[in-house]
């Protein structure tokens, strides 16, 4: 069998508190110099610490596009972006696809809007601006300026998310979906995080020391990195620089516990060796790896027992260190920065410092103790442990790395083998060839989310929460699969924008030292995915995605793309939305039809590993598309309907229903969901998830369910699965 | 406040805090242990119950190991309130 192409590295940028610019703030890393200081951004009174890895001279306005109002997690993502494009020798027009991980996105301008709204109270016109937090907001205006970008998609799964967008842009590369990516992560500091883990007691008072015993937490930092990858092929063909090879991956959860990472290192350990078989890399060949390392004791106490587990005798010739010491804890662009300053080590035969170590945790690992330590590198990995257990580890090569058989990735049809919807309708699901509905009589009310749940496991879910996992559970159970090696990806457009304004409230009212510890990991992007993982034993990827109202089918894209790209043979994707008086207040007349909840979930599995279960599909997946721009192309290139066939769609932008008046499903009869159900930003889930309901009992051979918001569509296929002889 | 209003108000900032849904006033016993076995509760709880003790009844919480004995029960936190708003 032939290998599989290398992905090469041919751009880097980044941002952090040691510079605005990649050489620089390389150097000063390698020299030992900590970006940590007084924080200056916002008031710390009350709080254990005064101190970050604030990133300073960053001129906002000036970097943002004219007539908008840019987040400084936009400006940052966009140097990051732009730096690592001009070293790839990107010409601007080429088409790009971006794939961008983050936490708070723009929260910083959103407490500092609820600041000044706070005394005079919310009204519904000055909302709008405490709606400009999610990733996806930034993921639009970056786009916009780098122009070009032709498909695009946020990822959070917490302190792993810049990782895990760097994955998913290889899984785009390596399935020809795109043919040059620009992925990376971004986090700027903010009170909800900087209140959170104070509450937490994460933070150390002084700046933090990553494996040492002394250790006493984190310090809290922000900044952003961006990878351009492409095929070795594509970057040979036009002359480019190859900096470094990503050759390996893994993403995984620990399904443990909100807050605290498995202890043993065992998963931990899992994850790192996977990424290792990927690369086809022996512990051996490993001469660095840039460690999580955040400060914190349980962190660091897990991750040196995850490394003695899997590099056990090869520990001697393993440099280790952690940038958290001088960079801080950057969240979300944590694995991004942390995965740009591995693949600057084994280009560039140096390795950071591991800064403040003083006496080590573990006598077996081996340190990085001098500035400018020169290190002959043929392998290195990059490791990020998050919040909720959400594990990713990237495998970098140096460019003069051999060529060697890499294991293909076998692509092999995608199919659903279960699917459920939560709505004012009740909950429907299918089962052994039939679908049912909850309740059973039409005239009953439909359960409680929180009703379907164990009340004891899910005492800390908020509403949505509670509507993602409900519903969830039910697809995965329907598909009879089991949780573990299972993923997750969850769309969430806001998250629980009430619950978010009242802890800030607390915070800005009655001190930070009145933030709420238990509250904190509920109010982050990715708490849904989080409690999904756990409370189900979901133990493959689990991650969020935002993207206004098409979060779900951007949730669809993306565990799509970690089936391709190996990761899991099945995911869990969808989305699930509350009412919030909030988004309501704002966005209630946006659309055109009331605003409701619910929530909409399938169970997305590679054909191989449903035939191999012995497992019927529900439906066939045969085209999936999410691309941004003009829809016309792209639908008047659809091949017609069978004769049975119906379209069904969520939101459905004016340009996108025009252009389907133009395809060859112009005839075919339309269902438009919020029409029947009501407008949520999950509503395309739902959509899909009925859409498999309509083929699965035969009422059409094939299903379209076309949706789409400002810039984005979204185009699915189903057909009815036929078991071929 | 005497201490059966005391314990009541303990119990219900617990209840309320701690998102312990299903659960009432009764269900609590003011010697058994709260954490472990007791109510299923973990050091996040912890955390948030010393905030809210903090906030609800004006006494300061020490931390680390110190804080483990006071939150032995609903007893050991009633005492603990007492001592504070004597001192």
């Amino acid at each position: 069998m032939a290998g599989r192409e290398r992905i090469a590295v041919t751009g880097l940028g980044l941002v952090c508190s040691l510079g605005l610019a990649r050489e620089q703030s390389f150097a000063r890393l390698c020299a030992g110099e900590r970006g940590i200081g007084p924080l200056r951004l916002f008031e710390s009174r009350g709080l254990k610490s005064h101190i970050a890895a604030e990133v300073s001279g960053l001129d906002v306005a000036e970097i943002g596009a004219r007539g908008e109002d840019w987040s400084r997690s936009d400006a940052m993502a966009f140097l990051a972006a732009r730096e690592a494009l001009s070293h790839a020798g990107h010409v601007q027009g080429a088409e790009l696809s971006f794939a961008l991980g983050g936490t708070t996105g723009g929260m910083y301008e959103t407490e500092r809007a609820l600041q000044q709204l706070a005394a005079s109270g919310i009204m519904p016109h000055d909302a709008r601006r405490l709606l400009d937090f999610p990733l996806a907001v930034s993921l639009e205006r970056v786009s916009r300026a780098l122009g070009s970008v032709t498909q695009s998609a946020t990822v959070c799964s917490a302190c792993s998310s810049g990782a895990v967008a760097i994955a998913l842009g290889a899984s785009w590369l390596l399935s020809g979906r795109a043919a040059r990516v620009v992925a990376g992560g971004v986090d700027s500091l903010c009170q909800l995080t900087f209140a959170g883990f104070n509450a937490l007691g994460a933070v150390d008072p002084e700046p933090c020391r990553p494996f040492d015993v002394g250790r006493a937490g984190l310090t809290l930092g922000e900044g952003a990195a961006c990878l351009v990858l492409e095929l070795e092929s594509s970057a040979r063909a036009r002359g480019a620089p190859i900096i470094a090879f990503l050759t390996g991956w893994a993403v995984a959860s620990e399904a443990h516990h909100v807050t605290h990472p498995e202890p043993s290192g065992e998963r931990a350990a899992a994850v790192l060796g996977a990424a290792l078989r990927v690369a086809a890399l022996e512990p051996r060949d490993v001469g660095y790896v840039n460690a999580h390392g955040t400060g914190t004791i349980q962190n660091d106490a897990m991750e040196a027992r995850a490394l003695q587990r899997v590099f056990g005798s090869d520990l001697a010739g393993l440099w280790v260190s952690s940038a958290k010491a001088q960079l801080g804890h950057t969240l979300g662009a944590a694995g991004a920065i942390e995965a740009a300053i591995t693949a600057l080590s084994v280009s560039r035969g140096y390795v950071p410092p591991m800064v403040g170590l003083v006496q080590p945790e573990s006598s077996e690992l081996r340190f990085v103790r001098s500035p400018n330590q020169r290190a002959d590198l043929r392998a290195a990995l990059s490791s990020s442990f998050g919040f909720g257990g959400a594990c990713a580890v990237l495998a970098f090569e140096a460019p003069s790395a051999e060529a060697r058989t890499l294991s293909r990735t076998v692509f092999s049809p995608v199919v659903i083998s279960g699917a459920a919807s939560l709505g004012s309708r009740g909950l429907l699901g299918g089962r052994d060839g039939s679908s049912y509905l909850v309740p059973s009589e039409p005239s009953a009310p439909p359960p409680e989310p929180l009703d379907l749940l164990d009340q004891e496991r899910s005492r800390r879910f908020g509403r949505a929460s509670a509507l993602v996992v409900a519903c969830s559970e039910h697809a995965l159970r329907d598909a009879a699969l089991e949780p573990a090696g299972t993923g997750f990806v969850g769309g969430s457009a806001f998250g629980d924008v009430q619950r978010s304004v009242r802890f800030l409230q607390k915070v800005l009212g009655q001190g930070p030292r009145f933030a709420s510890p238990a509250e904190f990991p509920q109010l982050v992007a990715s708490t849904g995915s989080g409690n999904a993982s756990i409370y189900l034993g979901l133990t493959g990827p689990c991650l969020s995605v935002s993207e206004f109202g098409t979060s779900g089918e951007s949730a669809v894209s993306v565990a799509i793309a970690l089936i391709e790209l190996g990761l899991a043979t099945a995911v869990v994707a969808g989305s699930g939305e509350a009412r919030d008086a909030i988004v309501d207040a704002v966005l209630g007349g946006v659309v055109g039809a009331p605003r409701s909840e619910g929530a909409g979930f399938v169970v997305l599995e590679a054909l191989s590993a449903a035939r191999s279960r012995g497992r019927v599909p529900l439906a066939r997946v045969t085209e999936h598309r999410a691309l941004r721009g003009d829809p016309g192309p792209t639908l008047s290139a659809l091949s017609g309907p069978p004769e049975r066939a119906c379209v069904i769609s969520g939101f459905l932008p004016a340009a996108v229903a025009g252009a389907l008046a133009r395809s060859a499903w112009r005839d075919v009869r339309t269902h438009v969901i919020p029409a029947l159900l009501g407008f949520h930003e999950a509503i395309g889930a739902v959509a899909l998830s009925i859409a498999v309901s309509e083929v699965a009992s035969g009422h059409a051979q094939q299903v379209l369910v076309v949706t789409g918001d400002v810039d984005t569509f979204y185009l699915t296929r189903l057909e009815a699965y036929e078991e071929h002889a | 406040m005497d201490q059966s209003e005391l314990k009541s108000k303990i119990k219900r900032a617990l209840l309320e805090e701690l998102d312990l849904r299903g659960r009432t006033e009764a269900d609590i016993d003011d010697a058994a242990p709260l954490f472990g076995d007791g109510l299923g509760l973990d050091s996040l709880d912890a955390l948030q119950l010393a905030m809210a003790i903090e906030e609800r009844f004006g006494v300061t919480m020490p931390e680390g190991e110190a804080s483990r004995a006071i939150f032995a029960s609903v007893n050991a936190i009633a005492a603990h309130i007492t001592r504070e708003k004597a001192g």
